[in-house]
């Protein structure tokens, strides 16, 4: 009898054979793309000395940046703009929400297969500087690759990483502003604080309209575990947010902003820990959005969706923003800047140059976008547009409040690396502890900054 | 048993009958009609949130989040004409995309699971425990260990922006879940039809083929279907490897219509996401029977 495994084995080589073929024909007609093979090599002659970032502006640029509907077909029609008048250039974009771009982006960074120009925002920068991942701009702009003379000089410094060195080009400039539902303040009988308001007059303000608000809607929604509340907090008395990758703030600063809301909350002017803690973050499912708090603090560029969405479900509310409160210490109102940066396996860096170069002075690509992301931060631009009568209400308001936080020469605080992993998730649930564990502010402010500053040691 | 339990309508007047009679009924259509109607109110309590998104998606886009109702008061199916082709996206591209994904990946399951778990059930070759052990044991590894080396190991391999990351391996046995329910599958099937099978001229192909095969079908039917769910569902994957709006897959669209540093078009993402949902309810139409059967027989619970 023959052997049951002879006819078995030779099929199974066969089988095996096979596949082997099927896998290299695949590679060899994939046609995929393989990026940062060269990453090494391509990164050295790059940023060396007055031709920094010069050359030939052709070839294939990966581009990547978060967005969705809208913003893909601005920023998408910006590129064809660039394109247009680069012939010979094709970009290639990637896209995604701001979350699922950083997750990936943290793949593709830690793969060296970074896009050549990804967009990047103050709070991410140094967990991706720090790695050596992003191009030091400072050359290209003295090469004069990238200028900048109509970008002020405070709001390039927010694309500045914890060494210094200028790592992203700040196209759109977002801030924080306090929305407040106009309708129910005007009700209320309290109107809209005043310019230049402290955080103890926003205090009384709540205060006092909770007094005449309807049943079941709260002055404030309860703001004690936004970190966006805190820095203002923190600017507001002069005070610096980190330094040298550690806490700079006293912990009585943070203990008196927890007790801060606690104070408010425990007197009924604010939505409570619960409905804090279930509340969705996208822009229309705020309660500010649903009529359901008189104001909270959202980014200033969230007043457009916001009204759509509250004129469906209260039809006839107007919300309108304000500047965040500010202090003796100075204005509470910092940016969130978002631009454009090279990665260090780019191989195409005059293309990149030539790219954000085109986002920092074209008037047409400016116009185009419309501060879709931030408003727009070339000065020049920025009157543009306010200069525009087509420009709609709500987003002209926008700008105008954007230009008012400018001329209040806004600080800059430098974030440092794994700032959005360790510190903002950390501080809702350090909050948290307080609103609905019954930990004292002390309590929790102390170990807040203990665990943050082992976090960042560990960096 | 009949006998001893007369109705209670035929002894006690009709006032004085307890409204919750004190013996639990015998009669089969009360226990049936009971049996359901707890069911069915299990059922609503889990559909309601599908129902609700599927008001949703036939309200306004702005009053999406006004109700919890389910019925919509301003009907429109504004939000399903919008979403197909919102701003950038295309949704006909994005159906087609995934369907051609979930085809290759529930091929690759299908062949290369069951080829894995005919060897694993009824091969003998050198350490088949320690490997069937290493094969279970890859169900324990988090898919965050393996992401970025993967990465690397597909951008060397220059796969970036192709569906090959995301079907090849498929075709290589590495869902060890598929390859478990399989060889649990095949170790019921009676040796006896393989030893017939050998009588008659087979060898291991021929048994795999005439014997196992058309016996496995609810395992089969079982892997194909949560194969299809589990890809047509993948974001990660996608977002990863296909970056090129053109390749895009259904879930990479619907990712599209949220942005949360500006604005999202909740209306039509609610429709788009009910209409994303029936390729996986139709798939679970047709494989049921087998699905059922799949798991009455494997023990898979």
């Amino acid at each position: 009898m023959m052997s049951p495994h002879t006819r078995p084995r030779r099929r199974a080589l066969g089988l095996v054979a096979g596949a082997a073929t099927f896998t290299l024909v695949l590679t060899a007609c994939s046609g995929g793309t393989r990026v940062g093979e060269t990453t090494q090599e391509s990164a050295a002659p790059e940023a060396s000395g007055a031709e920094a970032g010069l050359g030939d502006v052709e070839g294939t640029l990966r581009i990547a940046y978060w967005g969705s509907g809208p913003r893909v077909d601005l920023t998408n029609g910006v590129s064809d703009l660039f394109v247009a008048e680069n012939p010979g250039v094709t970009v290639e974009p990637e896209s995604a929400d701001f979350a699922a771009y950083f997750e990936r982006l943290n793949v593709q960074g830690s793969s060296g297969n970074l896009p050549c120009v990804p967009q990047m925002q103050g709070r991410q920068l140094a967990s991706y500087a720090t790695q050596g991942a992003l191009m030091d701009l400072d050359p290209l702009i003295e090469s004069g690759a990238i200028t900048v003379p109509d970008i002020p000089e405070e709001v390039i410094d927010t694309g500045r990483g914890p060494d210094g060195g200028l790592y992203f080009i700040p196209y759109g400039a977002a801030y924080d502003a306090v929305e407040i539902n106009a309708t129910l303040a005007e009700q209320a009988g309290v109107g809209l604080p005043e310019e230049g308001y402290t955080w103890e007059d926003f205090g009384e303000y709540i205060t006092e309209a909770q007094g005449s608000l309807p049943e079941g809607i709260a002055a404030a929604n309860l703001g004690g575990g936004l970190p966006n509340y805190f820095i203002a907090w923190t600017q507001a008395r002069g005070e610096e947010m980190f330094e040298d990758d550690q806490i700079a703030f006293s912990e009585e600063t943070l203990a008196e902003f927890w007790t801060f809301w606690e104070d408010l909350r425990n007197a009924g002017a604010t939505s409570t820990a619960q409905q804090r803690a279930e509340e969705p973050p996208q822009t229309e499912q705020r309660y500010v959005a649903q009529g359901k708090v008189m104001l909270d603090s959202v980014p200033g560029n969230a007043l457009t969706p916001g009204q759509a969405t509250l004129s469906g479900l209260a039809p006839g509310q107007e919300l309108t923003t304000v500047a965040m409160p500010s202090g003796e210490g100075g204005s509470g109102n910092v940016l969130f800047t978002s631009g454009w940066a090279i990665s260090a396996n780019c191989d195409n860096v005059p293309t990149a140059a030539a790219f954000i170069d085109f986002w920092a002075n074209n008037d047409e690509a400016a116009a185009l976008f419309a501060s879709n992301n931030g408003g727009v931060t070339n000065t020049r631009h920025l009157q543009q547009q306010l200069d525009n009568p087509e420009l709609p209400a709500l987003k002209k308001h926008e700008l105008e409040l954007y230009q008012q936080v400018i001329e209040a020469k806004p600080p800059t605080v430098s974030y440092p690396a794994g700032y959005q992993a360790n510190f903002e998730t950390a501080f809702n649930r350090a909050y948290e502890t307080v609103s609905l564990g019954g930990t004292s502010p002390e309590d929790a402010a102390a170990a807040f900054i203990a665990e943050v500053n082992a976090a960042f040691g560990a960096q | 048993m009949t006998t001893a339990t007369p109705s209670p309508t035929s002894a006690t007047p009709a006032l004085l009958r307890p409204v919750f009679p004190r013996r639990p009924s015998r009669n089969r259509v009360v226990i049936s009609l009971a049996r359901h109607l707890s069911l069915l109110l299990v059922l609503v309590v889990v559909l309601y949130p599908l129902l609700w998104m599927a008001g949703a998606s036939v309200r306004p886009s702005n009053e999406a989040f006004g109700t919890l109702g389910l019925w919509p008061s301003n009907f429109t199916l504004e939000n399903y004409a919008t979403g197909w082709s919102y701003g950038s996206l295309n949704f006909s591209r994005y159906f087609v995309n995934s369907l051609v994904i979930s085809v290759l990946c529930i091929i690759g399951n299908v062949v290369s699971c069951s080829l894995a778990a005919y060897a694993f059930a009824r091969l003998e070759f050198p350490f088949k425990r320690v490997m069937f052990a290493l094969m279970l044991g890859t169900l324990l590894l988090p898919y965050h260990v393996t992401l970025v080396p993967q990465y690397v190991l597909f951008n060397n391999l220059a796969w970036i922006n192709t569906i090959l990351p995301l079907t090849v391996p498929k075709f290589l046995a590495t869902d060890a879940f598929f390859i478990f329910l399989m060889v649990q599958f095949i170790r019921t099937l009676p040796r006896e039809l393989d030893d017939a099978a050998r009588l008659d001229g087979c060898g291991h192909v021929g048994i795999f083929r005439r014997v196992i095969l058309p016996l496995s079908l609810p395992a089969l039917g079982t892997t194909a279907l949560f194969t299809f769910i589990r890809t047509w569902d993948d974001f990660l994957g996608p977002l990863l490897y296909l970056n090129d709006p053109a390749k895009w897959t259904v879930t990479q669209g619907l990712n599209g219509f949220l942005d949360a540093t500006g604005e999202s078009a909740f209306g039509p993402l609610f429709a788009m996401a009910t209409l994303s949902l029936a390729p996986i309810v139709g798939f679970f139409l047709v494989a049921q029977k087998l699905l059922i059967e799949g798991i009455a027989t494997s023990g898979l619970k």
